[in-house]
């Protein structure tokens, strides 16, 4: 990287001595407090990001929790009345051979949040440290966190397109389960944890390395 | 870390200040607190809402569920099944459940479970949506909240009876539960009064104890004069009105019921519990009257070397002819040890004491010391003929006189042994066997020989020229009599007699005559009458002849063949003696008899008696003329004497007619009748007797 002048011909914002509205991209000079288009909040680097994300982050893992105790689904059919679990439903699943689908509950209920969880602790805490490492990947891994966290979200549309269609009474009912709220919850919190992480703290990151 | 470009602005010092740490804390921070606030207060909510944990054990899991099966307390859900494993030993099946807290406290001793189970039955189809639900446990328990356990056994069997039902348990017994299910409706009057339980067996297996609960108000009926009868199925009834068939409810028809009537009144009011047998019909119900079911028994057990075939439970004990109990228990028990093992039967009698006489107060232990003591007097035990068509047995106490002495065996086994004696079995089979025996056993073959010989020896007799002849020289024989009769020396007589009355007449008036003159007149008269009385006698003469002749007429008519066929039935009477050949020679007696009879006669005729009164009455003739021709001089004296005699023969012939002097004359003829008897019993006289005449005599 270059001493003294941006990498690459790259200069931030901030080097500009400008600050971008993150709402609708209106470049203000650095002081301006609120855009003049959109009049959103202008700030050339959220200072409290890495607490929010935290913040968040922990609501998030704290609903998921419970979203993983509590049954998810409560079906009720005319013979059975059954409550299954996140984890109950995929071994369930598994045990009858839909392996396919048993793989995608697992992934988008498991996998996705957790590896969320994982990634945004690894970003928060790669930040706080100022670490330079794999900075575009974590560019990446940003990127990807931000993109599949609605996904996640998948569970709780399935339950509730389920419960909203198969409610036949006596016949067949399925109902959301707490599991369902707290695992809704739980996808609300990461990707509001996702959406607080101020990714231009990694390019300072990058040119404090520098 | 500033080198930046000298002609862009001052480097600014973007590390932000670090003011305190609380003053940085962003309101964002609240949101995991709350998170974690609400989590932590959810999970306390919950663990302090999941309730009490119950323990139920049941025989099986059948349909029970972990996590699923609910308990419903009057179909309201109040806990559900946690948690189903095994007790330690493998003996139930333990259900962990947790019970709503506000519910546990009244789960107190008289808490019961069960699980409820789809039932379809004639009562009804009940749980029906279990079978689609799947089982829940159903609980019953009473309002009032006692010492709370935590443990329970529960019920195989829906409990009929809810806790908060008001009515009446009571126990019946019955001999056989097999009809009565359940639910059975118990009966009064026609009208559903209550129904029973599961059947159960007694403790000792002898019977079958079935819990009825008597709705309120209805139970006011029963006292302890009810009466319970078995009303299930149908009963047909042969009489003399035809055929009755009696069908009660469907339900009862299928599944059984239970009747009950207070036959007599008086009876007192009976607790929860009391207990009642079960007859087997009404009819029987209504007789049993003095059957106290309450009543203790004694039990007592006779060991029987023999078949116990025949003797069913529920046979009679009689003792001196009255029932006294009945067999309770039948069964096959090993007697002795090693060696000397043997089988014997036993029959468990179950005796009231208060049928053996004794007060109604009297225990067990009284009627068992009684019973010792006759036992230690005689008393001993046999099986009896009961019914011989269904050979049916029953057992009676009877005292044998020359019993060996024996006791009452009071340690060893369950109950005291009474001793037993030989049984008086007559098994019909046994009985007809013996019959046909007997049949067998009769000579029918020498019988029948002996008929045949018989037979033979009747027919060589009939056939035989000696019993052929006997006839005939029965009728020689009378034949000879006839002769004799008809001889002319027999015929004779009269007249001869004729002859010497006529020669008396003469003397008579001779001596007239002679000597008499002045009484002629009466001797006369008396001479007539003599006369008359000879005339008469030689008058009834020819009637005595008759009546012979007819006799041996009579006598020669005899039927034959009668005769033939008395003389076979005395022979068929004597069929010992038939065959022998005495007989034979007896026939030949007979007739050697009869000839030697004949022979008599013919000697008779030949030269006996009568040629001998013949010469006596000559020699009276002889004397007679002899008289006559000293007489002969007096020719008037004879010439008055015949007038006299024409004279008497005039009214001899008068006499015939009635006349006014008839009472005189029917006297005079009575004395001339007593005459004339007088000269017929000499005639007899010197007929049986002749020689009288010649001896003066």
């Amino acid at each position: 990287m270059g001493s003294s002048g941006p990498i690459n011909g790259l200069i931030s914002a901030r080097d500009a001595g400008l600050v971008a509205c993150q709402r609708c991209g209106q470049v203000h000079p650095l002081q301006t407090r609120y855009c003049t288009r959109c009049d959103g909040p202008l700030q050339s680097r959220d200072t409290e990001s890495l607490q929010k994300v935290w913040a968040w982050l922990i609501a998030g893992m704290i609903a998921y929790i419970p979203a993983n105790i509590y049954p998810m689904l409560l079906t009720s059919t005319l013979v059975e009345r059954s409550e299954s679990t996140i984890i109950g439903g995929v071994i369930e699943l598994f045990d009858h051979g839909s392996w396919g689908i048993a793989t995608i509950v697992f992934a988008a209920s498991v996998l996705i949040p957790v590896g969320k969880f994982i990634a945004i602790m690894y970003l928060a805490i790669s930040v706080q440290r100022q670490s330079a490492a794999n900075r575009h990947e974590r560019h990446k891994a940003y990127e990807v966190v931000e993109f599949i966290g609605r996904w996640s979200m998948i569970d709780v549309f399935v339950v509730a397109i389920l419960s909203a269609l198969v409610q036949l009474d006596t016949i067949a009912t399925v109902n959301p389960g707490i599991a369902a709220v707290s695992f809704a919850l739980s996808v609300i919190f990461t990707m509001l944890s996702a959406q607080a992480f101020d990714s231009r703290l990694i390019w300072d990151a990058d040119r404090m390395q520098q | 870390m500033s080198n930046s470009e000298p002609t862009g602005p001052a480097p600014l010092d973007v590390r932000p200040v670090k003011p305190s740490i609380w003053r940085r804390l962003s309101l964002v921070w609240l949101v995991p607190l709350v998170a974690l606030a609400v989590s932590l207060g959810a999970a306390w909510q919950n663990y302090a809402d999941r309730g009490t944990l119950i323990t139920i054990s049941f025989e099986n899991a059948s349909g029970i569920l972990a996590g699923e099966t609910t308990i419903k307390y009057r179909d309201v859900t109040v806990g559900e099944v946690e948690d189903i494993e095994f007790s330690d030993d493998l003996a139930v099946v333990l259900v962990r459940a947790r019970i709503e807290r506000n519910v546990a406290p009244y789960l107190d001793d008289d808490a019961q479970f069960w699980v409820v189970r789809p039932d379809v039955s004639v009562r009804g189809i009940t749980g029906l949506e279990t079978v689609l639900s799947g089982v829940y446990i159903e609980g019953n328990w009473d309002t009032e909240a006692d010492v709370a356990q935590f443990n329970f056994t529960g019920l195989e069997q829906p409990n009929l009876i809810r806790a908060n039902q008001r009515g009446k348990t009571v126990v019946l017994r019955a001999e056989d539960g097999g009809s009565i299910a359940a639910g059975a409706p118990v009966l009064h009057k026609g009208i559903e009064v209550g129904y029973l339980e599961a059947p159960q067996l007694s403790l000792d297996g002898q019977q079958v104890i079935v819990n009825a609960f008597i709705e309120s108000p209805y139970d006011r009926r029963i006292t302890s004069s009810t009466r319970f009868w078995d009303t299930s199925g149908f009963s047909i009834s042969f009489g003399a009105s035809g055929v009755s068939l009696d069908v009660n409810s469907l339900a009862s028809l299928i599944e059984g019921g239970i009747a009950f009537d207070t036959v007599v009144s008086g009876g007192a009011p009976v607790s929860d519990g009391h207990r009642f047998d079960i007859f087997a019909n009404e009819q029987s119900a209504r007789d049993s009257l003095f059957t106290d079911p309450n009543a203790e028994v004694l039990e007592v057990a006779v060991l029987f070397e023999q078949s116990v075939s025949g003797l069913t439970t529920g046979s009679e004990v009689r003792f001196q002819g009255i029932r006294i109990g009945e067999v309770s228990q039948l069964s096959a028990i090993v007697v002795g040890e090693a060696d000397t093992a043997e089988v014997r039967l036993q029959a468990v009698l179950a005796i009231e004491p208060s049928r053996l006489g004794m007060g109604a107060d009297a225990t067990v232990d009284d009627a068992m010391e009684l019973l010792s003591d006759f036992v230690a007097r005689g008393l001993r035990a046999r099986m009896v003929t009961g019914n011989i068509l269904a050979g049916t047995l029953l057992v009676e106490l009877v005292t044998v006189e020359d019993a060996l002495p024996a006791i009452m065996t009071l340690t060893s086994g369950l109950y005291p042994i009474i001793p037993t004696t030989e049984s008086q079995i007559s098994d019909v089979a046994a009985t007809a066997e013996g019959v046909l025996a007997r049949i067998n056993a009769l000579p029918v073959e020498e019988l029948m020989d002996g008929a045949i010989n018989l037979m033979d020896s009747i027919e060589r007799l009939a056939n035989d020229e000696y019993t052929r002849a006997a006839p005939a020289s029965l009728v020689a024989l009378l034949d000879e009599a006839r002769d004799l009769v008809a001889s002319d020396d027999v015929q004779g007589i009269p007249r001869d007699l004729r002859v010497v009355i006529s020669d008396l007449d003469g003397l008579v008036k001779e001596a007239t005559e002679a000597g008499l003159i002045s009484d002629i007149d009466a001797a006369v008269t008396t001479a007539a009458q003599v006369a008359e009385n000879i005339e008469i006698a030689t008058r009834n003469l020819p009637q005595i002849t008759a009546d012979i002749e007819t006799f041996i007429a009579k006598a020669n008519q005899l039927e034959l063949e009668a005769l033939v066929a008395s003389t076979t039935q005395t022979l068929d009477s004597i069929d010992a003696l038939v065959g022998s050949d005495d007989a034979l020679a007896l026939t030949a007696t007979a007739s050697d008899a009869l000839a030697s009879l004949r022979t008599v006669l013919d000697g008779i005729v030949e030269g006996g008696a009568i040629e001998n009164t013949n010469e006596a009455l000559a020699s009276a003739n002889a004397a007679a003329q002899a008289l006559e021709a000293s007489v002969g001089t007096l020719p008037d004296l004879v010439e008055r004497a015949s007038r006299l005699v024409a004279q008497t023969e005039a009214v001899v012939n008068s006499y015939s007619e009635r006349s006014r002097f008839s009472s005189e004359t029917l006297a005079t003829l009575r004395a001339i009748q007593e005459a004339s008897d007088a000269i017929f019993s000499l005639a007899r006289t010197i007929e049986r007797n002749p020689n009288s005449l010649l001896i003066g005599r």
